[in-house]
């Protein structure tokens, strides 16, 4: 087991405040160190990432205030990849190589992270990727800072098998048809049949990008929900297609309390866009909720709507993932004394920073980070209520263990190993050819 | 457990030992003082109540509070009724300061408290000091299981059934002496139909005689619907003899009209898309089809009609939210004017120059829709608005097996008034037959004293006013973003090209037809091969009928 | 008849020149990022080298739909789609060349194939691991769908907007397809994570530069191709059914043949400049397939001049060019900047930029020539030039534009 638990992270937080302090800053006050933002402000992707890319710039405008990073002031890139996959791999190129960014914070979408992967690689940069995303990948310029499957999609299921989500027998798992959904639903389907699920309780559906007429598709779950067994709807559908279901169930009266529908692509910023009222109880799985009642999300949100001068800005769990991410790389700067990659990626690794909902989340070996997982329900206000928390930090999985061909992958960046794909059974980097620099 | 991760321990099962045990104690004290109360003086119900509701400050996880709901529910008084109705909403609320329980409303930053028995007003408090009960899924049903029992007695017919409904859906043998109670006392027939109901769900699973049982299938199966299907197979697998034999000859007779009803209800899905095609259609069929125009900003002029209902709706909810439920109808007018205004400025300013040129009007309204897109994108931001859906349209209703949403109904009955009042306009008003004319034989109108200019520019305001209005009836089933237009361009595309350009029975025609192949192919291929299906379909069909469904009969060469 | 010699003249003097700069610039360039040091003042970073590989790939796209649109008539807003696969079958070479290298070290199965449990390689998937079978692929895929496409589509007589319409389903019913993971290219994260291409490691600099040389290479001889087509006897006849399809099917011409013959041709080349562009991008997704992007070709054959052979090149590099640009300086304006240059160039431009240059050009001339220069074919490249020609087919209408309903 890979687990680790809070405590360790603790110890690991002392370490790295102590060695933070120690470092004398060098005083290059006309200096400047560049941050690239890396997100479509345009086209069908801008509707989610342009909130990342003002959190972005509020985030490195608090850090200025607090002085900047190494004596310098930090400087944000910003460019518009304006969801054209090839051109994220454009601008990641002209932001490393031209702009000479010190880190880029970016992408949503696997196709983009995917697209830029290559460029990170062979130039050497660092990318914090803050999405909740399929696994299955680690890499050494990247830090996953969103969820994992087993972040998100694995404790949602244990919350509704148990008797308080309401111990399901019956399970819908709908998706966008995508990687994303197709992976987290291959996990989720044979974790199912590991807790002795049936397979005719299983039902998976697939639906187009941005589909809208779902009458079919709730009809069929309301009719798959009618069996007498108590049935959930685990929901992996994507972004834009999410407001005309949630109508859709509403007006269907599928309730909350019959078939409640948990999803790991709705957060306060979908949910804006929707009269709630009928959907109070489905529920949400992330890392984060803007109701966390924790002082340092407090703090946040009344800094993040007075930098936005919009009373209601809403925050959710990418911004949160960016939050932690920035502040990772910030003290793995410090701790490193240089902006070199190399030296960060060598330093970032156990560094842990306060995250928003009142715990600690640490980079772990395998570039992922640890978090609490929580289980919300919609609230008629649009917020989420949390209703059932992990009492640990859950380390991200990066190869799952319930798809046969990465069962025996791990991966840790820190010497002598420095692997993204170890296989524990044959004690061989797979990948190594593709990793150089 | 999770995988790769630390042993999950659940907080709410296992909270801290020491609370556990304060709690256990107050529990064992107030339940001794009960007792106590209820020795000393029976009659005094109410405070038995209070003592009751009392618990709920010191329950804190769900199973305590379930606990607590439960022996409310069991105490069959009428006065928790508000309360529990409260809890499962989220208004309970403990005071801090002295752990009292209230109902409250919330005001602004504070909370209005009402007492939870008599509702009498008590004060207000800020938000700070009064801690609300939580509530989860779970519990909400345990409520409204025991609002159920609880509201069999209610002098409202429509509460009786809704109690009786969901006592159909969760079978009890216990509450069979109290359905034939309610049974024997009920009034209105309606009503009386479904406590039968009810009643025939709980005999199945109760020890009564075979006769007994005989009966309830009997009911069940009159009902002949999902739920009464899925309570008889599961009696049928454990039955036997005779009554097995009942109740399989009972699921077969269901299932065959549920497989009827099926059909039934995918050609009313279809229509129901059909009739969002037409209406994202039909404004195109205008500008594209009369006026021979590639309107690529089309889909974004349904846009703004989208985002004019968002105004329309933000101003009303700040100024008079009394009116909401008509902002909908405000929205109309505003929309057409928006978005007509809109697409006379295009015509004026952009299309007018090109005419003759139709691949040219394309790239130049993409550049138009591409501008539009993002001047929204600028002005309201790149997220979803809310477009709130007014209460008569909210929810469905059932005919017969059909379960008909009102949104959808108000769409197909909205889109065929459009339809009809286009029709109208085109053939009946000297306007529509200037229209006709120009598109006939334009030297010839302009020789009769049409002002063709004026025509055109005219035309094609109506064609993105209809876009408008139509983007105020989408804005009730889809996202409300700048992207809004975007997911409907293509489809508005293929269902003018299909039924015929020029033609606004073809649009017709082709909208309901697209639409209800759709949502035949649907179940058998699933949404995403559906889809390419269709388009397959259109692509081979347009080799057989160039000119579409309904082509415009004419003698030139290449007309 | 001498003004139309001389004129030619002129016109293969512009050929000759774009030919020779883009055999220059695939020698020069490279030589410059690799031999030159990175601090001289004549060293081209690797950045710049890949950025205008990409945008010569994109050329050569255009330069193909211009074939189609700009010599013949059909305005396709399906050849992304040609891109795409050309791409596609690029990409699923270059994937199986990975080997044992993927992450899960399965010497048969692509990365994606593992994880989502498949077991065996699915049968389009054989023989792409040969280059020649993937270069054949390259360019029989998208040529064939053509083919079949405009087997029918021309024999149906689909012409004008319903041909563009289908165009664009079919398109987007490939973009809904390929987004499917049960297809087996990928599903939405397409083909990525590509290691080397015939033995050479896609991310060295010299590869990139090879590949830099070889896109512009391939344009100069797509250009060389194109410029023999319009010019032959077949050209001619390509015009002819742009301008008259009817009086050249009363001829006794075959029209439906003629246009089959440049379709294919063009989705053949579009296909090529996908195959190229995946390597130096290094990733091929569905989103390629998005119609929007097919659009956004047609405006780049529109802003340098349809109807000519070097405009869609400009306007290629120019447009996104200026994309890269805004993109990074002001991104907000982007879609302003592309919106307002749509409306621009249809308005002001409705030749292009070199139909323009053309035509100030002719003026000049003009002035020396008067006779010459009346004659409506008095500039080669106006003579094609399609302002005139959409009109085509019907009775001159008049000074003012007129709309007239969809044919």
């Amino acid at each position: 087991m890979r687990g680790h638990l809070a405590t360790w992270a603790n110890t690991v937080v002392a370490g790295a405040f102590a060695a933070g302090i120690s470092i004398t800053m060098p005083a290059a006050a006309d200096d400047t160190i560049k941050v690239g933002v890396l997100h479509s402000l345009s086209g069908t992707m801008a509707i989610s990432e342009t909130t990342l890319k003002d959190t972005m710039l509020f985030l490195i405008e608090e850090q200025n205030k607090k002085g900047g990073l190494l004596g310098k002031k930090l400087e944000a890139v910003v460019v518009d990849p304006a969801s054209d996959w090839p051109l994220f791999a454009e601008k990641a190129r002209q932001l490393i190589e031209q702009d000479k960014v010190a880190a880029v914070f970016g992408c949503w979408t696997s196709s983009s992270r995917k697209s830029v992967l290559p460029v990170f690689e062979e130039l050497n940069g660092l990318l914090f990727y803050p999405v909740q995303y399929e696994g299955e990948e680690s890499q050494r310029n990247v830090f996953y800072t969103g969820a994992a499957p087993n972040q998100q999609a694995i404790p949602a299921v244990d919350y509704l098998m148990s008797e308080d989500g309401g111990s399901v027998k019956r399970w819908v798992l709908a998706g966008t048809d995508y990687v994303y959904p197709q992976t987290t639903n291959k996990i989720l389907k044979a974790y199912l049949e590991s807790k002795g699920v049936a397979g005719e309780d299983i039902m998976v559906n697939y639906t187009p990008f941005g589909h809208s007429d779902w009458q079919t598709i709730v009809s069929d779950i309301k009719k798959f929900g009618s069996a007498g067994k108590k049935t959930a709807v685990v929901s992996t559908i994507n972004g834009d297609a999410n407001v005309p279901f949630y109508k859709e169930l509403g007006n269907q009266g599928v309730k909350a309390e019959d078939i409640p529908v948990v999803a790991f692509s709705v957060g306060e910023e979908e949910l804006a866009g929707l009269d709630t009222t009928p959907l109070v109880g489905h529920l949400a799985a992330w890392n984060y909720f803007q109701s966390v009642d924790a002082p340092a999300n407090a703090e946040f949100i009344d800094a993040w709507k007075a930098y936005t001068k919009n009373d209601k800005r809403v925050t959710n769990d990418p911004m949160e993932a960016h939050v932690i991410g920035f502040n990772m790389w910030v003290k793995a700067v410090e701790k490193a004394a240089t902006t070199d990659p190399d030296a960060v990626i060598d330093a970032i690794v156990g560094v842990s920073v306060p995250n928003l909902t009142g715990g600690f989340s640490t980079m772990m070996p395998n570039h992922h980070i640890t978090k609490p997982v929580l289980i919300g329900e919609i609230q008629a206000d649009g917020q989420f209520e949390t209703v059932w928390e992990t009492p640990g930090l859950v380390v991200g999985d990066e190869w799952s263990d319930y798809l046969p061909d990465s069962k025996s992958l791990i991966a840790d960046w820190r010497a002598p190993m420095s692997c993204g794909n170890f296989n524990v059974a044959t004690g061989k980097c797979g990948g190594k050819a593709g990793t150089t620099n | 457990m999770v995988p790769g991760g630390p042993p999950v321990r659940d907080p709410v099962n296992d909270p801290p030992e020491p609370v556990l045990y304060m709690g256990f104690l107050r529990n064992v004290v107030a339940a001794g003082l009960m007792l106590a109360a209820t020795l000393v003086c029976a009659a005094a119900d109410e405070a038995e109540l209070r003592q009751l509701v009392a618990k709920f400050a010191d329950a804190n996880n769900f199973q305590a509070t379930e606990a607590v709901v439960r022996e409310l529910g069991a105490t069959g008084s009428p006065a928790v009724e508000g309360l529990l109705t409260a809890l499962s909403q989220g208004s309970l609320y403990v005071r801090k300061a002295d752990d009292a329980i209230f109902v409250g409303d919330e005001v602004g930053p504070d909370i209005k408290l009402r007492d939870p028995l008599n509702g009498e007003a008590v004060g207000t408090v800020a938000k700070a000091g009064l801690t609300k009960i939580k509530v989860n899924n779970t519990l909400r049903r345990v409520i409204r299981d025991a609002l159920g029992g609880l509201t069999l007695g209610s002098n409202d017919p429509a509460v009786r059934l809704a109690a009786a409904d969901t006592m159909f859906k969760n079978p009890d043998p216990a509450t069979i002496a109290a359905l034939d109670a309610a049974i024997a006392g009920e009034a209105v027939d309606s009503v009386k139909a479904r406590l039968e109901q009810a009643r025939a769900s709980a005999v199945l699973l109760s020890d009564l005689g075979e006769a007994d049982k005989m009966a309830a299938i009997d009911i069940l199966s009159s009902r002949a619907d999902q739920d009464s299907l899925s309570q008889l197979s599961r009696f049928q697998a454990s039955a036997e003899g005779p009554l097995r034999a009942s109740a399989a000859a009972a699921v077969a007779t269901i299932d065959q009209s549920l497989a009827l009803w099926q059909v039934g209800q995918n050609v009313w899905y279809g229509i129901s898309l059909g009739s969002v095609l037409l209406l994202a259609a039909i404004g195109l069929a205008i500008t594209f089809g009369v006026m021979g125009v590639i309107n690529m900003a089309h889909g974004e002029m349904v846009m703004l009609g989208a985002y004019t209902t968002f105004v329309v709706q933000q101003v009303i909810r700040d100024t008079a939210p009394g009116l909401f439920d008509w902002s909908l109808a405000i929205a109309l007018p505003m929309a057409f004017l928006v978005s007509g205004a809109v697409g006379l400025a295009i015509e004026r300013g952009v299309i007018r120059f090109l005419y003759g040129r139709p691949l040219e009007t394309l790239l130049a309204t993409w550049g138009v829709s591409l501008i539009l897109q993002q001047a929204v994108r600028t002005i309201f931001g790149p997220t979803n608005q809310e477009v709130g859906t007014p209460t008569w349209m909210s929810g469905s209703f059932q005919l017969g097996q059909l379960a008909i949403t009102w949104n959808r109904l108000c769409i197909v009955v909205f889109c065929l008034a459009v339809f009809a009042l286009l029709l109208h306009v085109m053939k009946r008003t000297p306007w529509g037959l200037q229209m006709r004319a120009v598109t006939q034989n334009r030297r010839m109108a302009a020789s009769m004293g049409i002002r063709t200019p004026r025509v055109d520019a005219l035309t094609f305001a109506l064609g993105s006013g209809i876009a408008g209005i139509a983007g105020v009836a989408l804005s009730q089933i889809d996202n409300v973003s700048p992207n809004f237009g975007q997911g409907y361009i293509i489809d508005s595309f293929m269902v003018v090209v299909f039924g015929g350009v020029g033609n606004l029975w073809g649009t017709f025609v082709g909208a309901m037809s697209l639409g209800i192949l759709n949502k035949f192919l649907e179940p058998y291929t699933g949404a995403v091969l559906g889809k390419i299906m269709v388009l397959v379909l259109i692509i081979l069909f347009i080799q057989k009928r160039p000119r579409g469904l309904f082509a415009l009969k004419g003698r030139a060469v290449e007309a | 008849m001498i003004s139309q010699r001389f004129f030619a003249a002129g016109a293969d003097r512009r050929i000759a020149i774009t030919i020779s700069i883009l055999i220059g610039v695939a020698v020069i360039v490279p030589t410059l990022n690799i031999a030159v040091a990175p601090d001289s003042a004549f060293h081209v970073p690797s950045y710049l080298v890949a950025l205008v590989g990409k945008y010569l790939c994109y050329a050569l796209l255009a330069l193909a739909l211009d074939l189609v649109w700009g010599f013949c008539g059909i305005l396709s807003l399906g050849h992304g789609a040609f891109f795409a696969l050309g791409g596609y079958a690029m990409g699923m070479y270059l994937m199986r060349q990975i080997g044992d290298r993927g992450v899960y070290a399965n010497p048969l199965l692509p990365d994606f194939m593992v994880f989502l449990n498949w077991k065996e390689l699915p049968w389009f998937w054989h023989g792409f691991d040969h280059f020649w079978f993937a270069a054949l692929m390259v360019m029989a895929v998208p040529g064939l769908l053509a083919f079949v496409f405009g087997w029918f589509a021309f024999r149906s007589r689909v012409t004008g907007v319903y041909l563009s319409i289908i165009t664009q389903a079919m398109t987007y019913a490939l973009l809904l397809a390929f987004f499917r993971n049960d297809m087996g290219f990928g599903g939405n994260n397409g083909l990525t994570d590509f290691k080397d291409i015939l033995g050479f490691n896609v991310q060295a600099n010299t590869t990139r530069s090879a590949l830099f040389a070889a896109s512009a290479a391939t344009l100069a001889l797509g250009v060389f191709v194109t410029w023999r087509i319009i010019g032959s006897r077949y050209g001619k006849l390509l015009m002819a059914v742009r301008d008259a399809e009817s009086r050249t099917r009363f001829l006794g011409w075959r029209a439906e043949n003629v246009k089959l013959f440049a379709f294919t041709v063009s989705a053949v080349m579009a296909g090529i400049a996908g195959a190229l562009y995946v390597p130096q991008v290094g990733i091929i997704n569905p989103g390629e397939f998005d119609p929007a992007n097919s659009i956004e070709v047609v405006v780049w054959a529109a802003v340098g001049g349809r109807g000519t052979i070097v405009g869609p090149i400009i306007g290629a590099v120019l447009v996104n060019a200026g994309k890269s640009w805004f993109t990074g300086a002001l991104p907000e304006f982007w879609l302003f900047a592309l919106g307002g240059l749509f409306i621009a160039v249809t308005l002001f431009l409705p030749s292009g930029i070199v139909g323009m240059w053309d035509s100030w050009q002719a003026k000049r001339s003009g002035r020396k020539a008067a006779a010459d220069a009346a004659d409506a074919t008095a500039v080669p490249e106006m003579a094609i030039a399609p302002a005139a020609i959409v009109r085509g087919g019907r009775p001159a209408a008049g000074a003012a534009p007129e709309p007239q309903p969809a044919e």
